[in-house]
């Protein structure tokens, strides 16, 4: 369960104040899978940050299973982040000198895995997501557009999350490829039960998720 | 895959660039090991040097140097001022004298040569010379020919005249005794061997006749064409009692040289021109310490070069992937962990750099202490030159400090395993000035960098 109360977020600008969400309120049953559209501008990735616990609001709560993250020391909000959330970006963001398979394993390793389980854990995810054998061993470089959202989307799955915040996960993507990635997060959530918030601007995208919430000037738009 | 090897492994993600970065530690490290190695090596020939130069000082009357210069003798009442300096334990005094073919029946050993003729120019008549220059050749050509004059030393110590510092090397008889007013002698080998005189035999001089006591040698031709006699005896029979033209003080301990020197000049005052071997030593050396000094600014220099290149290199490197550190602390990685994996990272570039530099140090440490020692003794030698030719009695004791400063060039260089330590430390330092500071970039990157569109 996700809820957020009143959140705020300013920051001082050189041109004054800036708002950039004001008293949002959302809320998310588990295994929901649901997209915040809007325009540039209109917050989205900064409440993707404080959901994730990247940023700390001004004002306001969020609550992920009854425990408010905001609160949480920042030695609390790495170990939050890496076992209560999955981040998949727009631009894939794997680490470009390791090959998939590591870069599942990092996560797995701040997930606080034994090290000698990883390897098994990561082979299984990224076979999952469909990445064959040989591009497991490949470094990001060489995996195509789809692949290496594949690769982030078993990073993200890797120590059981309960949320997985994705920022326009098919942005970069074709068409096509962006539709199997989005049946791939759609079938995620209802497998495993895991609560998916995307960010998107693609209608077609956010006409097929559980809710769809609106975001204009920093406010939840009715 | 650890943080560790992480890092080891982005260390040569960029192989140019982590090349060049090597290759500009290892310049600058070994750099620093062999400017260690040629300070240790000039050093340690420095404290050899001031430890073998000995505690005596040499008072000989201003303006007097051999036979040459002016000036008066030191007087009786000089002398016991001298004796009765604080630290003093010992002292020879020695007066200089020369015997004229008509002061002894002596024939001279040494032939005066052109050398001797020309320094004796001035002495030989009345008639002026026709140029402010010295005698033309015609004018020496038509004078009686000058002739050369016996050498006598009077000394309290006939070792003192050894040219080695050693004793006296006597070839027959026995030495004579230094403080008594006996007509003896003791004559210098070629001087006995000219005028056929052996051991037991007689000769005169100022009117007197002296028993040859032994026979003595130096290896030094114009030494042995000398006689040594008691100094009283020569003060006396010279018309010169109580004076003498040096003395020669042995001091207690090194440390209270310069004590005794200060102290001597302060009682003497201009009379006198006092000089240390200590002294002597530490002037020879002057040279070497420069070396020193200027090994150790080379050291400090390197020292930081190396350390702003692999700074920079670092906040280069941490600029450049301050999203990567973003998207590893999004996904929850420590700052810890992603500090350990940079300083693995910077470890990892000043192990390799430090490695090829200190092979690079040993290398050129030996070549690069012996240029240096040698380029600036070059400049030194044409002044020990001067000293070594510079001849008369007053030159004796100077011949024993120019053997030190003729040894200076052979310095050699070693590496000790201090000077190796060092190295390796001023490394360690390198590296961890090198990987603090991107440490601090690191902590200040937020996970929220990750969000951040390029």
């Amino acid at each position: 369960m996700l809820e957020v109360k009143n959140l705020t977020k300013s920051f001082e600008s050189p041109s004054g104040k800036v708002t950039a969400l004001e008293n949002v309120n959302i809320s998310i049953k588990t295994g929901e899978f649901a997209s915040i559209i809007g325009k540039s501008g209109s917050g989205k990735s900064t409440l993707l940050s404080m959901l994730g616990a990247l940023d700390t609001p001004t004002s306001g709560s969020i609550k992920v299973d009854e425990v408010d993250i905001s609160k949480l020391s920042a030695s609390k909000q790495t170990v939050y982040r890496a076992k209560k959330i999955g981040f998949v970006f727009q631009q894939y963001n794997l680490i470009p000198n390791l090959s998939a398979l590591e870069n599942v394993m990092l996560a797995l390793e701040f997930g606080g895995m034994a090290s000698g389980k990883r390897k098994k854990r990561a082979v299984q995810l990224l076979e999952e997501v469909g990445i064959t054998p040989d591009e497991m061993l490949r470094r990001p470089t060489r995996l195509s557009g789809g692949q290496q959202q594949r690769v982030s989307i078993a990073r993200a799955l890797a120590n059981h999350p309960s949320i997985i915040l994705a920022d326009e996960p098919t942005g970069n993507l074709d068409s096509k490829t962006g539709k199997m990635i989005f049946d791939m997060l759609h079938s995620l959530s209802r497998k495993e039960n895991t609560t998916i918030l995307a960010v998107t601007h693609d209608m077609d995208i956010a006409g097929k998720t559980d809710r769809t919430f609106t975001l204009k000037d920093g406010k939840i738009a009715v | 895959m650890n943080v560790v090897t992480r890092g080891i492994k982005n260390a040569f993600r960029s192989p140019m660039r982590s090349g060049a970065i090597i290759l500009m530690l290892a310049i600058s490290i070994g750099l620093i090991l062999s400017m260690l190695v040629a300070r240790s090596s000039v050093n340690a020939k420095i404290d050899q040097v001031k430890s073998t130069a000995g505690t005596n000082i040499t008072i000989s009357p201003a303006g007097v140097f051999g036979f040459a210069g002016g000036g008066n003798n030191l007087t009786s009442t000089q002398v016991d001022q001298i004796v009765k300096t604080s630290h003093i334990t010992s002292t020879t005094a020695t007066l200089n004298d020369q015997l004229a073919s008509t002061d002894t029946n002596l024939t001279p050993s040494l032939t005066l040569g052109n050398f001797g003729a020309r320094q004796a120019r001035f002495e030989s008549n009345n008639s002026s010379s026709s140029t402010s220059n010295g005698p033309t050749s015609a004018e020496l050509a038509s004078r009686p020919a000058p002739t050369p004059h016996t050498t006598v030393t009077g000394t309290t110590n006939p070792n003192s005249i050894s040219t080695n510092g050693a004793k006296l090397s006597i070839t027959s008889g026995a030495t004579i005794d230094g403080n008594s007013t006996a007509y003896v002698a003791l004559l210098g080998k070629d001087l006995a061997s000219k005028n056929n005189l052996i051991v037991g035999k007689t000769f005169t001089a100022y009117g007197k006749t002296f028993t040859v006591n032994g026979i003595y040698t130096t290896g030094n031709t114009f030494q042995d064409s000398g006689i040594i006699m008691p100094l009283a005896t020569v003060q006396n029979l010279s018309g010169q009692p109580g004076q003498v033209s040096s003395v020669i003080a042995k001091v207690d301990s090194g440390s209270n040289v310069n004590a005794s020197v200060n102290s001597l000049k302060s009682t003497l005052g201009n009379k006198a021109d006092i000089v240390s071997q200590a002294q002597q030593a530490e002037d020879s050396v002057a040279s070497l310490q420069s070396i020193s000094s200027l090994a150790l600014a080379s050291v400090i220099g390197s020292a930081i070069a190396g350390a702003i290149i692999i700074l920079l290199a670092m906040i280069m490197i941490v600029r450049e992937r301050r999203k990567e550190i973003g998207v590893i602390k999004a996904i929850g990685g420590t700052n810890k962990k992603v500090m350990a994996q940079f300083i693995s990272e910077a470890l990892t570039i000043t192990v390799v750099g430090s490695i090829i530099g200190l092979t690079l140090g040993v290398l050129v440490s030996g070549p690069m202490t012996s240029s240096l020692v040698s380029s600036s003794q070059n400049s030194s030698s044409s002044s020990q030159l001067i000293a070594r030719t510079s001849g008369g009695p007053g030159g004796f004791i100077r011949g024993g400090f120019n053997r030190v400063g003729s040894n200076l060039t052979q310095v050699t260089s070693s590496i000790t395993p201090q000077v190796f330590a060092i190295s390796v430390g001023i490394t360690l330092l390198i590296a961890i000035v090198g990987s603090a500071v991107p440490s601090w970039f690191i902590a200040r990157i937020s996970p929220a960098e990750v969000l951040r569109t390029e």
